[in-house]
């Protein structure tokens, strides 16, 4: 793995806030066909430059569950390292969206609040791991790429 | 015919008034109206108490004679002082922002199809903290082909004990099966009218119990219903800490920004219809079968923004759904104009929109975000290699089912990080702002295509832009490439500061001179007319006056 490009990846995710609203990037990291590294060694990697925690998105997992541990992550200042595996449901989908759009989560009925909103905190980012082949035949959504700012591209 | 006279009416010098503030102008001719903000003194008829309320006026500075619309504003001056100066004023924004206006006064829902570099959400933010102040933000919801009915309306969620427990529940929810069975569910209770609520209500839970024993529950599981995001919006209230609570019956409503809905799936847009009322106004109140038919009444403040992007953006998806586009205020928008694009691209790389950095930051070789002039350049290229790859892109790319329209998003991340990731001369020690910008426009523009020719096209397109012949334009009244001139404003600005007090001097010194030069040549032209003998005397006269 290119540890120059995964670096120049991290700084720009960490610095670069877009104008006019000052908002940081989702980044998304791509396993390309012919590549034999795997999520997990890249986990390692961001690892050893940022505090971060991992979240499989998988079949096993719920929807409510993975809100929940991002937002553990965001109240430890944490970045997020969310692999995805399956199909991205309407509710995630819906977070991702307003976490690029205003860094921000929103949730209805949640934590006692009709209207939960809570910032993505200045010191966390979330990285969105995917193969190139399950993004372009798995995923539906047709906007999923315009999710995120910097992509980094594993070959 | 002798001409009339009237006398203006103080509304009609107020609307004038008003209007000339709409349409102001800076003196550059950049806009600086487009929305004010007013304090009025209120007076309550019943208790004759006087009262301050605030108000916007919105309106589109580029036409001729503008609609403008007043809205009650819980924003204070400085709010929408703040507001403005993230708006990019380009024309489509003013188009989008008066049409949000306009509806939200009518209580009308506006759906706009527009391209995803326009600014819909961005838009909807802002026309949310114009009404609300600062940092609020919508009721955010975003189709997709997956969004459940359950999720706009409400469904009803089991008190589950266990993680396990959660976990069959949540299984059981996905099976196809299991979502015919509970919209059945609502259709039965909808068709039984002679039941009274409490019995609509016994009826759902005793079907619910029978669905949570399918699943494997325990059959005295506890029931609540949770509802969706449009009966929420509906009854919402903002409180004066910023939180929200809810009142099915008294909610005063708030904004919903429905995203995406060209995606959503039929049912989805039958649930959608139910929102229409009467003479094209948003529905007074919603029936929810899902709970027995109880009735949420919408809030004077509800008001609903669909917005789309349009199908030729997609592949294999459908228009928007007639019935909804016929229920709503339909704004159909093409593409940002190119001088909308070259404007947002000036306004990102001279850093006008938001705060400058207030300390130099770490990897910035030039403050960048202090030489508008160099702003300017750099704006000039980024907007053209923009504008040059968008329509490549639109054509779509051989090897990717997605297509990745450009957005202005794009422009906002390379001028950022020119701000911290700059690359160094190693001749000079000075910003090499060319291979600065390669860089960057490789790493956020280039590097996200899957088509390798066209990757190579671009690469040479934006070498040839900055460094060819072809790129060359006129400069201080020389013809040379980008690089050149990108070179000589980053050699003034990289100046130390005394050196760049006596540049100014000698370039003032030297205006000076040449002035003097030209009245001298001048007398010098006049003088030898004066005493021209084939001159006739009443010319002279004339010369010498």
């Amino acid at each position: 793995m290119d540890k120059e490009q995964l670096n120049t990846f991290i700084l720009l995710l960490q610095n670069v806030r877009k104008q006019p609203s000052r908002i940081f990037d989702l980044g998304l990291i791509v396993k390309e066909p012919g590549s034999e590294l795997q999520a997990d060694e890249i986990f390692n990697e961001v690892r050893k430059i940022v505090d971060i925690e991992q979240i499989i998105y998988d079949e096993t997992a719920i929807d409510e569950k993975v809100f929940e541990k991002i937002i553990k992550a965001f109240e430890g200042n944490k970045w997020i390292f969310l692999e995805i595996k399956k199909d991205i449901s309407s509710p995630l989908l819906n977070q991702l969206k307003h976490l690029a759009n205003y860094n921000s989560f929103q949730l209805l009925d949640y934590r006692g609040k009709d209207v939960f909103e809570t910032k993505m905190p200045e010191s966390s980012r979330v990285i969105v791991f995917a193969e190139r082949d399950f993004i372009e035949n798995k995923i539906t959504y047709p906007h999923f790429y315009t999710l995120f700012g910097p992509v980094l591209s594993l070959e | 015919m002798p001409e009339t006279f009237r006398f203006k009416s103080p509304e009609e010098i107020r609307e004038e008034e008003i209007e000339a503030r709409i349409k102001e102008r800076g003196p550059e001719g950049e806009i600086l109206g487009g929305i004010i903000f007013e304090e009025e003194e209120v007076i309550d008829p019943e208790t004759g108490e006087k009262t301050i309320k605030r108000y916007i006026y919105i309106g589109n500075p580029y036409e001729e004679r503008p609609l403008i619309i007043k809205l009650e504003t819980y924003a204070t001056k400085e709010d929408i002082e703040a507001i403005k100066r993230e708006i990019i004023p380009m024309r489509e924004s003013f188009e989008i922002l008066v049409a949000m206006a306009m509806t939200y006064k009518r209580r009308q829902p506006l759906l706009i199809e527009a391209p995803t570099a326009i600014g819909k959400t961005y838009l909807a933010e802002k026309f949310t903290e114009l009404l609300y102040g600062r940092g609020v933000k919508p009721l955010d919801f975003y189709c997709s082909g997956q969004t459940d009915v359950s999720e706009l309306m409400g469904k009803w969620v089991p008190k589950a004990e266990t993680e396990e427990e959660k976990r069959r529940w949540n299984e059981f929810l996905e099976l196809s099966e299991t979502q015919i069975q509970i919209s059945q569910i609502a259709q039965e209770v909808e068709q039984k009218t002679w039941l009274s609520p409490e019995q609509k209500l016994n009826l759902i839970r005793t079907k619910l119990q029978e669905l949570a024993k399918q699943a494997g529950l325990s059959e005295r599981t506890q029931w609540q219903f949770q509802y969706g995001v449009v009966p929420k919006a509906m009854g919402l209230i903002k409180n004066p800490d910023g939180s929200f609570s809810f009142d099915e019956q008294k909610g005063e409503g708030f904004i919903l920004h429905i995203e995406e809905v060209g995606l959503a799936e039929p049912q989805v847009i039958d649930v959608l219809l139910k929102l229409r009322g009467k003479r094209g106004q948003l529905a007074e109140e919603i029936q929810l079968w899902e709970n027995g038919g109880r009735k949420i009444k919408s809030g004077p403040k509800f008001w609903v923004f669909f917005s789309t992007n349009p199908p030729e953006e997609y592949l294999a998806r459908n228009e928007v759904d007639p019935a909804l586009a016929r229920g709503v205020v339909f704004k159909r928008m093409t593409e940002l104009s190119e001088e909308s694009l070259r404007l947002a691209s000036d306004y990102y790389f001279t850093y006008k929109l938001g705060k400058k950095p207030e300390v130099k930051p770490e990897g910035c070789i030039l403050d960048i975000y202090n030489h508008s002039d160099i702003g300017k350049e750099v704006a000039k290229v980024i907007a053209a290699f923009h504008n040059d790859l968008n329509k490549e892109l639109k054509k779509g790319e051989k090897g990717r089912r997605q297509r990745i329209p450009l957005t202005l998003d794009d422009m906002a991340r390379v001028a950022d990080a020119l701000i911290y990731n700059q690359i160094r001369d190693k001749e000079t020690g000075r910003l090499d702002l060319t291979a600065t910008l390669i860089n960057l426009i490789n790493f956020y523009y280039i590097d996200r295509l899957a088509d390798e020719d066209l990757k190579e096209t671009m690469k040479n397109n934006l070498k040839e832009l900055l460094e060819g012949d072809t790129g060359k334009i006129e400069f201080e009244g020389k013809i040379i490439t980008r690089k050149e001139i990108f070179d000589i404003l980053v050699e003034r600005a990289s100046l130390p500061e005394e050196e760049k007090r006596r540049m100014k001097e000698k370039e003032e010194e030297e205006q000076r001179r040449k002035l003097e030069q030209a009245k001298n040549d001048a007398e010098d032209a006049l003088d030898a007319l004066l005493k021209n003998p084939n001159i006739p005397d009443s010319i002279k006269k004339l010369l010498s006056e």
